[in-house]
């Protein structure tokens, strides 16, 4: 009797461990990293920022597209504003897309952000973070710059605006739009 | 960041004056939700962080406060914004019930092996052979014990 009992409370501290062995072999084979240059970028659907609808990543295949990831109460990235909106405003001609997604904001803040610095190319909201997280986004803002067929051409972690950066952006435009 | 905080806080309790007349029921307390709410960049609490994140969700609860918002209130219109992970504690549902019931169920198990180890380690059990009532040896060699602690005396 004493024995059963001694080898079931084994196998049970047994199952414990080998429970919790899996749970971290999870968690390790489902860390999420940022999409590799050359890699398709991950597919998303999210709601507009500014009225209804919801917009896909993949209805702008064959589009180059650059995907800036912002928030509110970012700092940085109200420097970045204004020459992601200049740079809208003159690669929109050639078919240029570019998407904002707002990261881990209040809706009404990030509202009043794209109003008050006269932000006009479609923004998203991405409050839980889901789609960021599967970007690898630690820290904003970050761009991509994606070609025709989806994959990343580029991956600035920090304001385009930042030295040496934007030769970069517009290198890779350049890239994305051929 | 603390100060613009502060001074939000400030402007917001400064228009709360008349709101606070207005409000019927119990206010809730910014440092309350300031535990519940998880900063989603920092992934802790808000009174533990200071992050710009936090600090703008810390200035909309002060202002929903103010607006005599109940604390249920603000944490659903967060959930709205963020997701159920912007609250410290799980929700009462699905998955996350595990997560209030596993401690319960291990304080259960720990308590009930506790209490059979007692009942076992209390328990006589008839095979078990009796302690030995005495010294334990034998006469032959008590004798000789004897003989060699009488040559000390």
């Amino acid at each position: 009797m004493t024995k059963r009992l001694k080898g079931t409370a084994q196998l049970v501290a047994l199952a414990c461990v080998a429970g919790l062995l899996a749970l971290l072999v999870w968690q390790v084979a489902h860390q999420q990293h940022a999409p590799s240059v050359g890699s398709v970028a991950p597919a998303f659907t999210l709601h507009r920022l500014e009225g209804p609808g919801r917009v896909s990543l993949a209805s702008y295949r064959g589009k180059p597209v650059v995907l800036n990831f912002w928030a509110s109460w970012c700092e940085p990235c109200k420097s970045e504003a204004a020459v992601l909106q200049r740079d809208w405003a003159s690669y929109r001609r050639r078919g240029v897309v570019f998407l904002g997604v707002d990261y881990h904001d209040l809706d009404s803040d990030a509202r009043r952000f794209v109003s008050a610095h006269e932000l006009t190319f479609p923004m998203l909201e991405d409050g839980s973070g889901a789609v960021t997280g599967r970007y690898g986004i630690s820290q904003v803002p970050e761009t991509y710059v994606l070609d025709r067929q989806g994959r990343v051409v580029l991956h600035l972690a920090g304001p385009i605006t930042d030295p040496g950066f934007a030769g970069k952006f517009r290198d890779a435009l350049a890239k994305a739009d051929a | 960041m603390m100060l613009r905080f502060a001074a939000v806080v400030v402007v917001a309790l400064a228009f709360a004056g008349p709101a606070a007349a207005a409000c019927t029921q119990p206010r809730t307390s910014q440092a309350y939700l300031d535990g519940q709410v998880m900063c989603p960049t920092c992934h802790t609490t808000l009174d533990m962080s200071d992050s710009q994140a936090a600090v703008q969700i810390k200035v909309f609860i002060a202002k929903k406060i103010a607006a005599c918002w109940t604390a249920k209130e603000i944490e659903t219109a967060l959930v709205a914004n963020y997701g159920q992970q912007i609250l410290a504690a799980p929700s009462h549902k699905g998955f996350d019930l595990l997560a209030w019931w596993l401690p319960i169920l291990g304080v259960l198990a720990g308590a009930l092996a506790l209490a059979f180890g007692v009942w076992r380690w209390s328990r006589r059990r008839p095979d078990e052979p009796a302690e030995p009532v005495g010294s334990g040896l034998d006469e032959e060699d008590e004798r000789r014990l004897d003989e060699v602690l009488a040559r000390f005396e």
